[in-house]
């Protein structure tokens, strides 16, 4: 557990201060050198430079940054909407649960990347987005997360939906209602606090999953623009040199795959930290 | 008769050669039937001698009509098997293929007309070769003409050039091998009829019974490896979508016999599996009209240049920025120019294109009659741009953006197609290069199909990268006239993008087209140049070239730089002794 | 267990419906026009021409209309024709719906064989330096992107050592089986390699359970071999929880195939639909979809019928 947190807090933090890095440095991980195209690691560039001669090093932490900030932000989200779905599936039951279970699982089995590139390539203007704020860099971002949040939620309602429904019928929560407590309060006080902490392996472990949808609607063109760059948009651009300049694809794909495997190392730590006798499934 | 024909071949071309970067790594497969029938096959050891030919191309062509869809990759593979009337070839003159001469007013083929608004028309004659025949030993006559005529004349029918069909007022048949075009105007290059691809009657007529459904039911679609509707030196003799197309020769060719005695042009849209298949052997070159993007050829040349020929041709693609000269910032002539100025061009094009593609300092491709020298140029001169953007009102800040006195900050949107990656890098180069100059350019790229079909005919855009495509001696009418603006009264037909208006601009593009005289001609080029570098309504970049990769051992391929392919001079092509 | 079949292909069905609903409200949302496309490559197209090209696209109409026509025309056999391959939809789908099948069949099935002996003997021996072996190795292999893999193999298998073609199919006039294979061979390890991590995880969960369960405890008692009780008696228990875990993950596995056939220019089903929506090619993406969500939703009904068929305490109601 604490070789993928200390990894994970070492490339969260380096991706966080690559600008502070950049700065002292006194490079720009955009600006171009033409002159300075595919160069060899040097004292200026550690991993050397990329096809436009900027700086991989500092290239690759900008794209942490945003590969982070979009996993992160999208497993917190996913997890809350997953667990406001649970708690109303599993407190209130009946056709509520009924549909919201059906719900869920249709879209565990449904093929979810071919839906998600529709969904990526929807034109946002079509559906009442105003121009500006469709042709602004940051939207490229919020149109992950909330592909990953669509996609994201079903793990933290299912296990939010099982606690609720055991947690429901214990005494303590029995002796609140009689005592005339509101549902809001029930969930919040007696209910949530029995599930945070499969919540917490779960968001920990959709961390990874998102880290990697991001890469894959980037690599297709379809996640983060440019200028902006993530992991998975370096790497798409390094499909074409592969033969040429390998290192290019091979830096930005060790990256993610370190940072995910961080994820998902930490997520089974935790579970069994939580729960012993569980292996994650 | 080819002013808007031309550019709007320009405009379509572009369209489908984005989509094929677009696509690019995509294929179709093979019929299922077919697939069965390749598993219970056997392989087939290497042939003894070289006379067989394997062409790999990075796009499959989806339709062989001659005459639906303008594709590169189409226009590949049916340079082996359809005779067009009239082409330019590699010298970039008008070359007569089906017909027996080119129409003239010295040999009374052509004949000045009055037309009854008054305007100068001009009637040709033309000539089929007698020798001509369709693959299933029928001639090829006047009959099949009159169909051609009709079917591009149908408003319903799927014609890709239905300009080129409305300029042609009628046709008069003499006989079976001759026959009269009515144009409607009366231009310097009026003998070419390039687009007037015949289609054999004999075959076709039923399937265009219902015009709406030709599309559909044309055999070339049905039944693309019918002997019948090919003329040329070789035919299709299996078409498996996706994948590849044989070619074997024509035995109702009548001219010099092809060398090759099997050729097959395989689709591999994957750039480094076309590499890879080229260097196993698979494939013996890489055609040059769609193969390889110039940079990946470079570093294939770099790596395995010695194992194969390898030949740069720079071509009719004028890569430009065009700036939409309704926006106050670019309106402004200096700040145009200084974007200009800041622009290392040389540097760019020697770093990523190994100097294989020509700085452009107008529209007019070197190699093009009309070229001039003699114009405006913008070298890179730092101190120049930033001189002119002070005097424009932009000043230095600290912060880097420059502003002016009302404190609005310098800062434009540049788009270009999503998805190509060489001009997405050429795009954070431009960035790079005027964010040193103080300009905030904000990049904002857009599918191809969202950039031509919507963005630039609506005109909403700052900046916008793309390439015009043309033919020689192209009228630029289409995209400097000032009455070819895209606006809702002219349903966002015309390519003036930049909202470009410049009379002097207007009364050359009149006169240019309707002089005969080529050396007068070629003055009223040169004029339209210097005009287009005085005004810049759109910065020049450079003219993209193909990169041929061919077998040591093949002769004969000689790329043309326009946009007929190599593939209609294939009874040239042979083999080294 | 007839019944339960019927109910849940008439549930398919209406998912279908469904989806086919919803999928033809987004796909109208992509960006262009078609007839926009057209008027910019014909200019002077006359407005007539306009409403007739509308007319014959529908684009012009409300869309529940339009998607009432659609279905209409769908269920008569008739999917509208592909303005991408100018050919008409099914006739495009087909044959790319068989070279997906046998992309995701022996992927699959290579995967879930390999599964099953990892998983196993990661269970019979817990907390051994195989097991975690093992395990770091699942999580390996689930954290891989499959796009990266497949990058990584062509890069080693095609380009350096050049041993294995990079992509395609093969196929034309000088191929045969062998030919055919060896393009098979690194699409079906890259998608073998990205589901085998998820699959030895669950299937070493299933058998550690498995292998608590009292029945084999009574057969370690009876003296029944090791051996015997892994493979018979363990196994069978496992199956079941196996069976329904992997009827949820054909969906994934259809998500892997679409990155693994675009890394491959592989001409399938999951390629087709990324070419489709990028290409706005609106009746073939939205085909190609439904058959996607179709294909996994069978499977999933054939992994439930394994579930019943396995576990004779499931009777389907």
């Amino acid at each position: 557990m604490k070789l993928p947190l200390a990894l994970l807090g070492l490339i969260a933090a380096v991706s966080l201060a690559g600008p502070l890095i950049a700065h002292i440095l006194g490079a720009d991980p955009s600006a171009v050198d033409l002159l300075d195209r595919f160069g060899g690691p040097s004292w200026a560039h550690p991993l050397g430079t990329d096809e436009l001669g900027r700086d991989l090093l500092l290239r690759l932490l900008e794209g942490g940054r945003v590969s982070l900030t979009i996993g992160v932000a999208a497993a917190i989200a996913a997890a809350a909407v997953g667990t406001a779905v649970g708690l109303a599936a599993g407190y209130l039951g009946g056709w509520t649960d009924r549909v919201l279970m059906r719900m869920t699982d249709a879209v565990i089995a449904l093929p979810l990347l071919p839906l998600l590139i529709v969904l990526a390539a929807l034109d946002l203007g079509k559906i009442g987005v105003p121009h500006v704020v469709a042709d602004s860099p940051a939207i490229s971002l919020i149109r992950i997360v909330v592909l990953a949040v669509l996609v994201g939620w079903t793990t933290a309602a299912r296990l939010v939906r099982g606690a609720t429904l055991v947690t429901r019928s214990r005494d303590f929560v029995r002796a609140a209602q009689s005592l005339g407590a509101g549902v809001p309060h029930i969930l919040w006080r007696h209910i949530l606090p029995n599930v945070t902490a499969p919540l917490v392996v779960a968001t920990t472990l959709s961390v990874g999953d998102i880290i990697l949808l991001e890469s894959v609607l980037s690599f297709l063109g379809l996640g983060v623009q440019p200028p902006l760059a993530s992991w998975g948009s370096m790497l798409s651009n390094a499909e074409e040199l592969i033969t040429s300049s390998p290192t290019l694809a091979i830096y930005p794909g060790a990256m993610i795959f370190i940072t995910v495997i961080a994820c998902n190392l930490l997520g089974d730590a935790l579970l069994q930290r939580f729960d012993p006798r569980e292996a994650r499934v | 008769m080819f002013q808007a024909l031309g550019a709007r071949l320009m405009h379509a071309t572009d369209v489908t050669r984005e989509r094929g970067t677009v696509d690019r790594r995509s294929r179709h497969s093979r019929r299922w039937l077919l697939l069965l029938a390749a598993f219970l096959s056997f392989p087939i050891g290497p042939a003894a001698a070289r006379d067989q030919l394997t062409i790999g191309i990075v796009q499959f062509p989806v339709t062989l009509h001659p005459d639906i869809d303008a594709v590169a990759a189409k226009s590949y593979v049916l340079g082996f098997a359809v005779r067009p009337f009239t082409v330019f070839d590699a010298d970039w003159k008008i070359a007569c293929l089906l017909c027996t001469e080119l129409p003239s007013f010295e040999n009374g083929r052509a004949v000045k007309t009055t037309l009854p608004d008054g305007k100068t028309g001009v009637d040709l004659t033309y000539t089929i070769r007698p020798d001509a025949m369709w693959g299933d030993g029928v001639p090829v006559t006047t009959d099949d003409v009159k169909f051609t005529y009709a079917f591009g004349r149908n408003k319903e029918s799927p014609v890709s050039n239905a300009e080129l069909y409305r300029e042609i007022l009628g046709v008069d048949v003499k006989d079976d091998k001759t026959f009269t075009l009515h144009w409607d105007r009366l231009s310097y290059d009026f003998a070419a009829i390039n687009d007037f691809v015949l289609l054999p009657a004999h075959l076709e007529r039923a399937a265009f019974a219902e015009p709406a459904q030709y599309r559909l039911r044309t055999r070339y679609a049905t039944d693309p490896t019918n002997p019948g509707l090919y003329n040329g030196p070789y035919r299709v003799a299996e078409f498996v979508s996706g994948s590849h197309i044989v070619l074997l020769p024509n035995p109702h060719w009548a001219g010099p016999a092809p060398y090759f005695k099997r050729i097959t042009v395989r689709a591999i849209e994957n750039t480094a599996a076309l590499e890879a298949n080229l260097l196993s052997g698979t494939i013996d070159m890489v055609a040059g009209e769609v193969g390889l993007p110039l940079d990946e050829a470079l570093a294939f040349d770099k790596r395995h240049g010695g194992q194969f020929t390898i030949l740069y041709k720079p071509g009719l693609t004028f890569e430009h920025v065009d700036a939409n000269l309704d926006n106050p910032i670019l309106a402004d002539i200096r700040v145009r120019r200084a974007l200009l100025l800041g622009l290392d061009r040389a540097t760019l094009t020697q770093t990523l294109f190994a100097g294989k593609q020509a700085v452009a300092n107008a529209f007019v491709e070197p190699l093009d009659a009309g070229y001039t020298d003699d114009v405006p140029k913008y070298p890179f001169d730092l101190a120049r741009a930033r001189q002119l953007l002070e005097e424009a009102g932009w000043h230095a800040q600290s912060d880097a953006t420059r502003r002016n006195a009302e404190g609005k900050t310098l800062s434009l949107e540049l788009t270009t197609t999503a998805g190509n990656r060489s001009r997405e890098l050429v795009e954070q180069v431009l960035q790079s290069a005027w964010k040193k100059l103080g300009v905030d350019i904000r990049i904002h790229n857009e599918p191809a199909r969202v950039l031509f079909g919507e963005t630039l005919p609506h005109r909403r855009f700052d900046l916008a990268m793309y390439a015009w495509i043309s033919a020689p001696e192209n009228s630029p009418r289409s995209i400097f006239r000032s009455d070819e603006v895209p606006n809702a009264a002219n349903g966002y037909a015309g390519q003036n993008i930049s909202d470009y208006k410049n009379p002097e601009m207007d009364r050359v593009i009149d006169a240019l087209e309707v002089e005969l005289d080529p050396e007068k001609r070629k003055t009223l080029w040169a004029e339209a140049q210097r005009i287009y570098a005085t005004d810049l309504p759109s910065l020049p970049l450079y003219f993209r070239s193909d990169a041929f990769i061919l077998p040591k051992w093949l002769t004969g391929v000689r790329p043309t730089g326009n946009q007929y392919p190599t593939t209609l001079w294939s009874t040239d092509w042979g083999e080294a002794k | 267990m007839i019944r339960f079949t019927v109910i849940r292909l008439v549930e398919i069905a209406a998912m279908l419906v469904l989806m086919s609903f919803v999928i033809y409200g987004l796909i109208g949302l992509m960006p262009g026009d078609p007839i926009d496309l057209m008027l910019g490559a014909d200019p002077h197209l006359t407005s007539a021409d306009v409403a007739r090209l509308k007319q014959l696209y529908g684009v012009g109409q409300p869309l529940t209309e339009r998607y009432l026509a659609w279905a209409g025309a769908a269920l008569s056999g008739d999917l509208g024709y592909s303005r991408l391959f100018s050919a008409p939809v099914v006739a495009t789908l087909l044959p790319r719906l068989g070279n997906s099948l046998v992309l995701l069949g022996s992927s699959f099935v290579l995967a879930f064989a390999a599964a099953l002996g990892l998983g196993i003997a990661a269970a019979c021996r817990p907390r051994s330096r195989l097991d975690a072996a093992i395990n770091f190795g699942c999580f390996a292999g689930v954290s891989l992107p499959t796009f990266w893999l497949a990058l990584i193999l062509i890069l080693v298998f095609a380009q350096s050592l050049g041993w294995l073609p990079a992509g395609g199919t093969g196929g034309g006039e000088a191929s045969g089986v062998a030919d055919r294979l060896r393009h098979l061979v690194l699409p079906v390890a890259t998608l073998t390699i990205a589901s085998l991590g998820g699959y030895t995880r669950y299937v070493r969960a299933a058998m550690r359970d498995a292998l608590g369960h009292d029945h084999i405890r009574t057969a370690r008692a009876k003296g029944a071999s090791e051996a015997r009780i892994v493979w018979r008696h363990a196994l069978r228990g496992a199956l079941v929880p196996i069976a329904t875990i992997l009827a949820l993950s054909f969906g994934s596995l259809v998500s892997g195939a679409l990155v693994t056939e675009e890394m491959f220019a592989y001409p399938g089903v999951g390629k087709l639909i990324f070419d489709a929506v990028m290409g706005n090619d609106y009746n073939l993406a939205l085909a190609a979809l439904l058959l996607a969500t179709a294909v996994t939703m069978l499977a999933n009904l054939a992994a439930d019928l394994a579930y019943a068929w396995l576990d004779p305490r499931v009777t389907y109601q």
